[in-house]
């Protein structure tokens, strides 16, 4: 009984401190469920805070949940069905895994509840045979990401030397993507050899490990591509503590805060800008648009860009 | 001695019960999305694929032993029977080959366990990664996708409004407290969790019972792969992971003792609903999810501290 009573204590205690700041802003206007893949990496924060300030511009309640990791795909389901559940208005999703999210999308629309898909892009086949639709995809073309990231490399190298890439989660769409365009961008350019393309489960500590390996087996190694920043940043820590800091091309993606510093400072070369904010706005935006009647767009592109030291600044200020 | 023993474990279980219902009370007042029937059975079916997994590590735990590969042998065996599934094998069939895979995976913890004398920790800590690596590199680290309708309706089908997850989780307790409470491998695994030295000393066969429960808990993991990947359409070689520690945390919240020779299969239900419940709640309520890793920690540390009280007290 004791313990009983304690539970429901604990949980009432943490119900107050949580809900105190969702209840605050309670308003008239729609509910919009978000289902975002983490909240323990800085790019999906960012997008949480795009929409979050674009509901609190539009009057929308905006109810967003993330699961523990984002490689969880079934933790990600039973967001979105308790979503459903909560009757939210149209719902929001950054996909945790671009065929595994289907079925969730096809319950919310068996609910009759708009989905909106956020920054990765849902296996198209296996949702029309599943039954699923979407109304509209929000997000960056990954492929295009990892071939500016090639580009830049092979002409930091000029166009001679050795590189390595740091993949994603393995059967990670975004991941896969990125690693891709990086291939295609330097596989026309007979100079550059890819030596090794590992995964370092797109975590900090792994990129160090998997960089420092990398250089034990390929010591005349000279450019990396991180698919993105925290392994990137990891990788750079691997080449400091190597004493090989400046003679390692070190290329990032996502250009989140750190990363930038990184460039200024020099430690690191580029990053590919995504701009999440923007796509939480707009995921927020379209949602808004489409329950009072409007359309929106099937795809809507959200830029893409490399940053250098040379742009570092420009970018901060834009943003 | 034993009807006491069970007696005071009944006991503790109502208090387990009690904290489910108090818990579900307390989400009723905070918002009107928790008490439908919709939103029940969505709960229920949520907890099933954790409370099988739970199911399998409460004989382990009974026996004084520990299980940290469970997730790892729920995506091997997924992908073995997704595999099977897609070269055309009847679904029985299928799920029989993914279930022995499990069963195989569990007998090498067991192996490892007794004749090799490893800690179970450690033992369960290596499998755990090496069955993980060996899922990684049954396709090359890719999922496996799209399955009959058929297959699929074992996560999505029903019986007059009870989903087939909740079906299958009823069954497999049932027989599993059967098992525990009423055969010798269920006997001797509380005995050998109460006191090896003593089991092995009145007869038992302690290695044989010890790698016939890891056995188990390895199946019972495979069984979830079942649910986990007809529910997603997709067997991925990186599922489950961290669901060794979700499962530990049901048998735990539902009074299973990690020091061996305690536990129910009742406790470990509630503990993974209770779980379950805590998860659906704080999403229904828009709790931050740093919060609500915070809440469940919580819960687990509280549990156990006012179950062992309890038990001082007596």
């Amino acid at each position: 009984m004791q313990h009983a009573l304690s539970l429901a204590l604990v949980v009432l205690a943490l119900c107050q401190a949580g809900c105190g700041r969702g209840n605050e802003g309670e308003k008239k206007g729609p509910t919009i469920g978000f289902a975002l893949t983490t909240l323990n990496n800085p790019f999906f924060i960012d997008m949480k805070k795009g929409a979050e300030a674009t509901a609190q511009r539009l009057g929308v309640n905006l109810i967003i949940q993330a699961s523990e990791r984002d490689i969880d795909v079934e933790k990600q389901m039973q967001i979105v069905e308790n979503l459903i559940q909560r009757k939210v208005d149209a719902l929001c999703v950054t996909p945790n895994g671009a065929r595994e999210i289907v079925p969730a999308i096809v319950k919310a629309t068996q609910a009759g509840i708009p989905v909106f898909v956020v920054d990765m892009k849902v296996d198209e086949k296996t949702l029309r045979e599943a039954g699923g639709s979407i109304v509209s995809f929000a997000g960056s073309d990954n492929f295009e990401g990892g071939r500016l990231a090639g580009e830049f490399v092979a002409s930091k190298l000029g166009g001679k030397g050795l590189a390595a890439i740091l993949e994603g989660v393995p059967g990670h769409e975004t991941g896969e993507s990125r690693s891709k365009g990086f291939r295609a961008a330097v596989k026309d350019k007979p100079g550059i050899g890819l030596v090794s393309s590992q995964s370092g489960g797109f975590d900090r500590a792994q990129g160090y490990n998997v960089m420092q390996n990398v250089m034990q087996a390929h010591p005349d190694l000279q450019a990396v591509f991180a698919c993105n920043d925290l392994m990137a940043l990891g990788a750079i820590e691997a080449i400091a503590a190597s004493g090989r800091t400046g003679s390692i091309v070190v290329v990032g993606f996502d250009a989140i805060d750190e990363a930038k510093e990184a460039i200024r400072s020099g430690t690191m070369d580029a990053t590919v800008a995504q701009y999440p904010a923007e796509m939480g706005r707009v995921a927020v935006e379209s949602a808004v648009i489409v329950l009072k009647g409007g359309e929106v767009p099937a795809f809507v592109p959200v830029k893409i860009e490399l940053i250098t030291k040379a742009n570092v600044d420009s970018v901060v200020a834009q943003q | 001695m034993i009807p006491r023993k069970l007696r005071r474990l009944q006991g503790r279980q109502f208090g387990t019960l009690i904290g489910l219902i108090l818990l579900s009370v307390v989400l009723t007042i905070l918002t009107p999305y928790f008490l439908t029937v919709s939103n029940l059975v969505n709960v229920v079916q949520q907890s099933a694929i954790i409370a099988i997994v739970a199911a399998g590590i409460t004989f382990v735990i009974i026996s004084g032993g520990i299980d940290l590969s469970v997730g790892s042998i729920l995506a091997l065996g997924g992908l073995v029977m997704a595999d099977a599934l897609q070269a055309g094998v009847a679904v029985p069939v299928a799920i029989v080959v993914g279930l022995l895979v499990g069963l195989a995976a569990g007998c090498v913890n067991g192996l490892l366990v007794t004749f090799g004398r490893l800690p179970p920790f450690i033992a369960t800590l290596g499998t755990m990664s090496a069955v993980r690596g060996l899922a990684l590199m049954y396709k090359d680290g890719s999922p496996i996708s799209g399955f009959s309708d058929s297959f699929r309706a074992l996560a999505t089908g029903g019986v007059m409004g009870v989903p087939a997850p909740v079906i299958t989780m009823l069954i497999v307790f049932v027989i599993a407290h059967f098992i525990l409470t009423r055969t010798k491998v269920g006997r001797y695994a509380y005995a050998i969790g109460g006191n090896e030295e003593g089991a092995l000393l009145s007869g038992i066969n302690v290695r044989f019972h010890k790698i016939v429960v890891y056995g188990i808990s390895g199946m019972l993991s495979a069984l979830s792969a079942v649910l986990l990947t007809a529910r997603l359409n997709s067997a991925q070689p990186i599922a489950a992971t961290g669901y060794e520690l979700d499962a530990i945390a049901a048998a735990v919240i539902g009074g299973t003792s990690l020091l061996g020779g305690e536990g129910t299969l009742f406790g470990t239900l509630i503990g993974a609903l209770i779980m379950g419940v805590l998860r659906n709640g704080l999403n229904l309520l828009n709790v931050s999810s740093y919060v609500q890793q915070v809440a469940i920690g919580a819960v687990i540390i509280i549990a156990v501290f006012v179950d062992m009280a309890l038990k001082r007290k007596r």
